[in-house]
């Protein structure tokens, strides 16, 4: 039999007798998406994702089974043929449930890789951890230390207990390779990249410039670099010593540090622009917002404040005795806690209840052991400085109205609730705002106005952190700084800044899950309670600036790994469905509807047959059945309840050879290793 | 094989008759046990799973046994516009199980068919076979009471 | 000295079903020695149990409805004039009764009363000439295949013929699985020697080795009769077809309950013992069938029918339209006043049958589903369609198997989709992507409208998804499971809205929109409702408590008075709103 040409998108291309479409255009370097086959096992023609379109009968055809007919016309690559592809894949993922990635790594700001590093901490080997961290999280000394960890609280082990201590994984990996571990830099290819501002962003930044070659040079206005891990966050939450050792590794990779230099000032953006190849502003969030009330010029700004006890090195400064700490931010909680270890009697004031507080919790709690007193629904309303140079901040009582746009329930004042504290010391913690650099345009809130895609924020120059976002956390900066690395390096060699695609589908929040949702991919998973760190006294804890507990030891820690679950999916790296989804850009949730319900079956030693991830592609019937002859998994049932079994639901029989050929040839990992690659 | 199934020998071995051989079980157990799908994969020559997979496919084939009478509501597109779903529901008012159920005594169980092919009847339903056309509430109860009584 | 000659009781299940058992038992014991004989169906199903007399002097009397008491059967052996049954002419004058002409009038076990009837002529015709002129005749006929996709049937016995195989494989489509179809059924249990002729016939012009039946297991009588019906043949050695060394091979193979199994490569699949999920083609099984074999499938009507072509086929030409040849049985069910049987020459209007013969009135009709739930809808306003392959595809429906559901005008046509896709969705065989999660996407989604929680989008996803569904599913029972919620949406887009927008189902059909509302005006009191509602969801002063009420309409079926009825959810009369 001769040859068949027929044409694929308007070129001729050949097939040989008995070829499939998919086939003759895989040759031809069309590469056709398809699941549900794999040359080595009967067709199925389930999935459907392989469709092209036969131009004259307007028909779509699967084209892992279809062959080419003499002269027919096929379309592969249209925008009709990619709808349909699409709406194949989106069907599929609506039965599909699973966790590609898991939920802390999602919940990261960073999406740091968690369960990675937490698995190799577990295994013992820190040095590996950091390297994971570092990926993804270049402070992680600091971030070890001060993270509100975003990851924890969305820990599926928070249905059963509490959730891992992720953080501490980070911080004790830092604490015993940070100094010695050194990544394999490249050789300098000669761009420079200006980054304003030694922050956590603009370190971040620097980081990821420098490890693919390009020249950072940092600039900034303080004496010290660190930002606000250096001028906002106090000693006993981050010693400075630490940030000092985290910051000489910058040094050490070569990153220039220019302090004491001013933007605005000492340089110009402009002059920066033409200068470097490109510029990145991380200039950070720091103008305190005003409580705007009579004699507010007699409070200290808290952040300014703060920055006050980093110059003076925070121990020798004096005591600000009664206090009163304005706001209910993380920024309160730092200035109250520095207030009181100064000796002072500090009462945070706060207009709406500790529900609403925005600062973490624990930092509440531990601010309320240490006693700091605390003032809930109570509103200034004006401050008087007295003849004695003492203060008296007239208060009001407050009561919790209709929610706001935030959702949250706005204070109302109570009439005739007014009273007023007598005290030395006010600090207005209640806020901070963006000073957009001139010649940057600021959005409407003041921030820096960068581009949500690519954080550009004109030509060469690039924005990350604070500045761009208003007062976040660390990792966020981080996230940013790395962000804007990637999209300069993307600008500077003339690419299109395209973000890798997050796609992940996900079983749900662990708030919507059961234990019996679990999937335990590993045996023995502890159950013991969560790693607690051991405080130094509250004598110290009051009157020293001493951290306030040291790095948990790696034995503890190890075993804190123990409690892993492991959320994500075995074939997150392989999964030809997410690959193809983010391929043809669809959401998870295209299509809604009613899951099939199974328990993932981990009965067998070594292989676990997830059958929420199935898309019925009956590869792994076929290669138990044609291939390893032994047909122990078959399609149960029909329709829409149509899924793949063992007889009797019983699991791999003992004379299953564990041979794994359907493991192998899975596209969605609904059957696996339980041993994670 | 299973001497309990040994009228298997009755259809020949060809995977052809897999089925055939499924529908004798039914017909001499009244449904197909585990141990059916076992003797029927052992005369077959075929793995169990791949019997089942078979089994579970068709909707005549019940995995659990059913009532002494068994009752076939259908929902067929006359029966169902004339009011089957009714029918269903005062099944289970009256008997406590739902379709796909048996009674606790072992007396019915209901199951729904997608057409008996009576559609000039509708709605229908047939118990053992036996068709009952042109239902209506008091006509059903009266029914299910006589084969109540029936025992 | 009676004048009756033999007394024929419609005993297919139709009649079974409507007490024809016990009518037949008293003939027996009150017909003195004049023979009673068992009979199919006429088609009239509406009026069974149906006996005919037939009378000494070559006449014959029906009757219609007939009650199985004594005196009843006495007054018809005494040729009442009550009761008796001629076929409104109005109806006469459209039917044409060539296929079904000795459906319900001969013993469908007796091959000589068959053979008596001009049965087997059309096999001994056949067998006279070569294959490939019988072969001719067919294509000449322009006969078309009756079981849905009409593929001529010609066409298909030449592939097979073409053929060289160790064995070639004949196959009957005998699953008639369309809710609301039951024609093959009818031919089966009243004709089963002349589905058996047509498929003789079939096997001689293509060279068959092998005949299967595959059955629906639901229909035990048909089953039985057939192979009452293969008995006889065999024995009469008609199994051996001239030319032939060794006699053709005839199983009926009971289907187990799979709708898809009617789709020919998912028939073939459960023939062969496995899950009937159908495969892409080709190949096709005229190439690759069962068990490798060449293998050609036609349905029960389409094999009913070679004898009347074989026996004429210019004549059969003749009829019907110029490419809809012949006649074709239509299954009436529904909303109106005569359900059964109806044979008409192709290119009938839909209006003729639903108003001329399935007797609905005029006006109280709002659309006919056709070709089941792989079928589409067609709105009274264009009942002047002609029934005919090719008309019917241009309004979106299809002539299917002959099914005919009339919808009369209090039904819901979202309620309606939502029935057909629960049908086909619990039907696909769960292979392709399109079908399996489609059809249940769509499905969900009517669930959704019916019960009021529908949104203004859900009309425009179930269009683009089932539009979708059509071009994207591997087989035919996929690509046209949208049908009835694309031409419902096509012709009704307002009741759709109506549910929607405005959270009223314009019938009031829909549980979830409608509420139960009592008329003081028109009631008189008479308690039958509070006597009759199951639970109790009526007071002693006639108010309806409409959280209560499970909406079984028992009430409103038991008012003599048409007091009661079914109202916009919270417009009720006196009715207390519902939660």
């Amino acid at each position: 039999m001769s040859e068949i040409k027929f044409i694929l998108d308007g070129k001729t291309v050949t097939a040989a007798p008995g070829e499939t479409i998919m086939q003759a255009a895989r040759k031809a370097g069309v590469e056709i998406p398809g699941l549900c086959t794999n040359g080595k096992v009967s067709r199925t023609t389930s999935c459907f994702v392989c469709v092209v379109k036969d131009k004259k009968t307007g028909r779509f055809l699967p084209s892992c089974s279809a062959c080419p007919a003499e002269g027919q016309e096929v379309e592969s690559e249209t925008a009709e043929v990619a709808e349909m592809r699409r709406t194949a894949l989106g069907l599929l993922l609506s039965e599909h449930t699973g966790d590609c990635e898991a939920p802390c790594t999602m919940a990261c700001p960073a999406h740091a890789k968690v369960e990675e590093y937490v698995r190799a901490g577990r295994k013992g080997d820190f040095k590996e951890a950091l390297r994971i961290i570092k990926e993804r999280i270049p402070l992680p000394m600091s971030i070890g230390r001060v993270c509100p960890r975003f990851c924890e609280k969305d820990c599926r082990k928070n249905i059963t207990g509490k959730a891992v201590s992720i953080n501490d994984f980070k911080r004790l990996a830092a604490d015993l390779y940070y100094d010695e571990y050194m990544e394999d830099l490249p050789e300098l290819n000669g761009k420079k990249v200006a980054v304003i501002g030694g922050g956590p962003a603009g370190l971040s930044a620097s980081y990821y410039l420098r490890l693919q070659g390009y020249a950072p040079t940092i600039y900034e206005r303080m004496p010290q670099a660190g930002g606000m891990l250096r001028y906002g966050i106090p000693q006993f939450r981050l010693p400075k010593e630490i940030l000092d050792r985290e910051i000489a590794h910058y040094l050490a990779m070569g990153i220039e540090i220019n302090c004491n230099v001013e933007l605005g000032k000492d340089i110009t953006l402009e002059q920066l622009s033409a200068d470097f190849d490109s510029v990145i502003v991380c200039v950070g969030s720091w103008s305190p917002s005003a409580m705007r009330i009579e004699g507010e010029e007699y409070a200290e700004q808290g952040i300014r404040w703060l920055e006050g006890l980093a110059h003076a090195k925070w121990t020798n400064c004096k005591n600000p005795g009664r206090t009163v700490v304005v706001g209910g931010g993380n920024t309160a909680m730092d200035c109250a806690r520095n207030a009181l270890r100064l000796g002072g009697d500090v009462t945070v004031v706060y207009r709406r209840t500790q529900n609403e507080m925005p600062a973490e919790q624990l930092e509440v709690h531990e601010a309320m052991e240490e006693g700091v007193k605390f003032e809930f629904l109570t509103a200034p309303l004006s401050l008087r400085k007295n003849v004695d140079g003492s203060l008296s901040l007239a208060c009001q009582k407050m009561e919790l109205g209709e929610p706001d746009a935030s959702g949250r329930r706005s204070p109302v004042p109570v009439e005739g609730s007014d009273f007023t504290f007598e005290v030395d010391t006010v600090i207005a913690a209640i806020g901070q705002r963006t000073k957009a650099p001139a010649g940057i345009e600021a959005d409407k809130r003041g921030n820096v106005a960068a581009a949500r895609e690519n954080l550009q924020v004109s030509g060469n120059i690039f924005a990350a952190g604070d500045c761009v976002s208003g007062p976040a956390t660390v990792v966020e900066a981080v996230a940013g700084g790395r962000k804007a690395a990637l999209a300069a390096i993307d600008f500077m060699e003339g690419r299109e800044h395209v973000e890798a695609p997050l796609f992940n589908v996900s079983r749900g929040h662990w708030r919507s899950l059961c234990k019996e949702d679990l999937v335990y991919i590993r045996d023995n998973v502890s159950e013991d309670d969560r790693v607690q760190p051991e405080y130094i006294s509250m004598e110290k804890r009051k009157t020293t600036f001493e951290e306030l507990f040291p790095t948990i030891p790696a034995e503890k820690i190890q075993a804190e790994g123990e409690r892993c679950i492991e959320c994500s999916c075995t074939s997150k790296g392989e999964c030809k469905l997410k690959k193809f989804s983010e391929k043809y850009a669809v959401k998870p949730d295209m299509f809604t509807g009613k899951k099939q319900i199974h328990a993932a079956d981990t009965r067998h030693p070594y292989i676990i047959h997830d059958r929420m991830k199935c898309v019925k592609c009956g590869i792994c019937v076929k290669t138990c059945g044609e291939i390893i002859n032994k047909n122990l998994l078959a399609f149960m049932k029909r329709g829409f309840n149509t899924s793949v079994g063992t007889s009797f639901n019983q699991g791999f029989p003992s004379y299953c050879k564990d041979c794994g050929a359907c493991i192998n040839e899975c596209p969605v990992g609904a059957l696996d290793w339980r041993e994670k690659k | 094989m299973n001497p309990e199934f040994s009228y298997l020998s009755e259809v020949s071995a060809e995977k052809g008759n897999l089925i055939k051989g499924l529908q004798l079980i039914q017909e001499r157990e009244g449904y197909v046990s585990d141990d059916g799908i076992k003797a029927a994969a052992a005369h077959f020559s075929l793995a169990d799973a791949e019997v089942e997979g078979v089994l579970t496919f068709y909707a005549q084939f019940k995995r659990n046994k059913p009532g002494k009478y068994q009752i076939s509501t259908c929902d067929g597109t006359a029966c169902h516009i004339k009011g089957a779903p009714l029918i269903q529901e005062w099944l289970t008012t009256a008997l406590g199980i739902k379709s796909g159920e048996t009674t606790e005594d072992g007396l019915f169980s209901i199951e729904t068919v997608a057409c008996l092919g009576c559609c000039s009847l509708a709605p229908v339903m047939a118990i053992n076979g036996r068709v009952y056309g042109k239902l209506d509430r008091k006509a059903l109860l009266k029914i299910i009471n006589e084969y109540k009584k029936q025992g | 000295m009676s004048e009756i000659k033999r007394i024929k009781v419609g005993t297919a299940s139709c009649g079974l079903a409507a007490g024809a058992g016990a009518v037949l038992e008293n003939f027996k014991r009150l017909a003195g020695d004049i023979p009673v004989a068992e009979v199919g169906c006429i088609g009239h199903c509406y009026c069974e149990p149906i006996v005919e007399l037939e009378l000494k002097d070559g006449t014959n009397i029906f009757y219609s409805s007939v009650k199985a008491d004594d005196a009843s059967v006495q007054a018809i052996l005494a040729l009442t004039e009550n009761g008796r049954f001629t076929i409104p002419a109005e109806r006469a004058a459209i039917e044409k009764l060539y296929v079904t002409r000795l459906a319900g009038r001969i013993d469908p076990k007796d091959i000589e009363e068959y053979k008596a009837n001009g049965g087997f002529e059309s096999l001994k015709k056949a067998t006279a000439v070569t294959p490939a002129e019988v072969v001719e005749w067919v294509k000449k006929s322009g006969l078309r295949g009756r079981g849905g996709a009409g593929f001529s049937t010609g066409m298909k016995w030449s592939f097979l013929a073409a053929k060289t195989a160790e064995e070639k494989i004949l196959i009957c489509n005998a699953d008639e699985g369309d809710p609301g179809a039951f024609m093959d059924r009818s031919m089966m249990e009243s004709v089963p020697f002349q589905v058996l002729e047509g498929m003789l016939i079939g096997a001689y012009a293509t060279g068959a080795t092998k005949l299967f039946i595959y059955c629906r297991a639901e229909y035990p009588l048909a089953i039985k009769h057939l192979q009452i019906g293969i008995d006889a043949i065999c024995k009469a050695g008609l199994n051996l077809l001239p030319g032939r060394e060794k006699p053709l091979d005839i199983m009926i193979k009971e289907g187990a309950g799979a709708f898809v199994c009617g789709e020919e490569t998912a028939m073939i699949a459960s023939l062969e013992g496995q899950r009937g999920q159908p495969r892409f083609r080709p190949p096709f099984p005229t190439d690759k069938g069962w068990n490798g074999y060449p293998t050609a499938i036609n349905n029960v009507e389409t094999y009913a029918n070679i004898p009347v072509v074989i026996a004429d086929p210019d004549a059969f030409a003749a009829l019907g339209t110029e490419k809809s040849t012949g006649t074709k049985i239509f299954a009436l069910a529904g909303d109106l006043k005569n359900p059964g049987l109806a044979e008409v020459p192709m290119g009938v209007t839909l209006g003729d049958i639903v108003y001329k013969i399935g007797g609905a009135a005029p006006g109280s009709v709002k659309a006919v589903q056709t070709g089941g739930p792989s079928g589409g809808c067609i709105p009274a306003d264009k009942f002047d369609v002609k029934m005919d392959y090719d008309s019917l595809k241009e309004l979106g429906a299809i002539i299917g198997s002959g099914g005919l559901i009339v919808i009369g005008n209090d039904r819901c046509m979202v309620e309606t989709a939502r029935y057909f896709l629960d049908f086909t969705h619990r039907e696909s065989c769960g292979k392709c992507t399109f079908c399996r999660v489609g059809t249940m996407r769509m499905f969900e989604t009517l669930e959704r409208i019916v019960a009021g929680k529908g949104q203004e989008s859900d009309i425009d996803f179930l269009e683009d998804l089932g539009n979708k569904i059509k071009k994207g599913s591997l087989c035919a029972l996929g690509q046209t499971a949208p049908g009835p919620a694309l031409s419902t949406i096509r012709y009704f887009r307002h009741e759709y809205e109506a549910h929607v927008r405005d959270g009223y189902c314009p019938v009031n059909q829909c549980n979830a929109l409608s509420d139960v509302a009592l008329d003081p005006a028109k009631c008189v009191k008479c308690k039958l409702c509070i006597k009759n509602c199951p639970v109790g969801a009526i007071s002693d002063d006639f108010k309806i408590d409409n959280s209560k009420c499970t909406r079984c309409n028992t009430c409103i079926d038991t008012c003599a008075k048409k007091a009661i009825a079914r109202v916009k959810k919270g417009t009720g009369y006196d009715s207390t709103p519902g939660k």
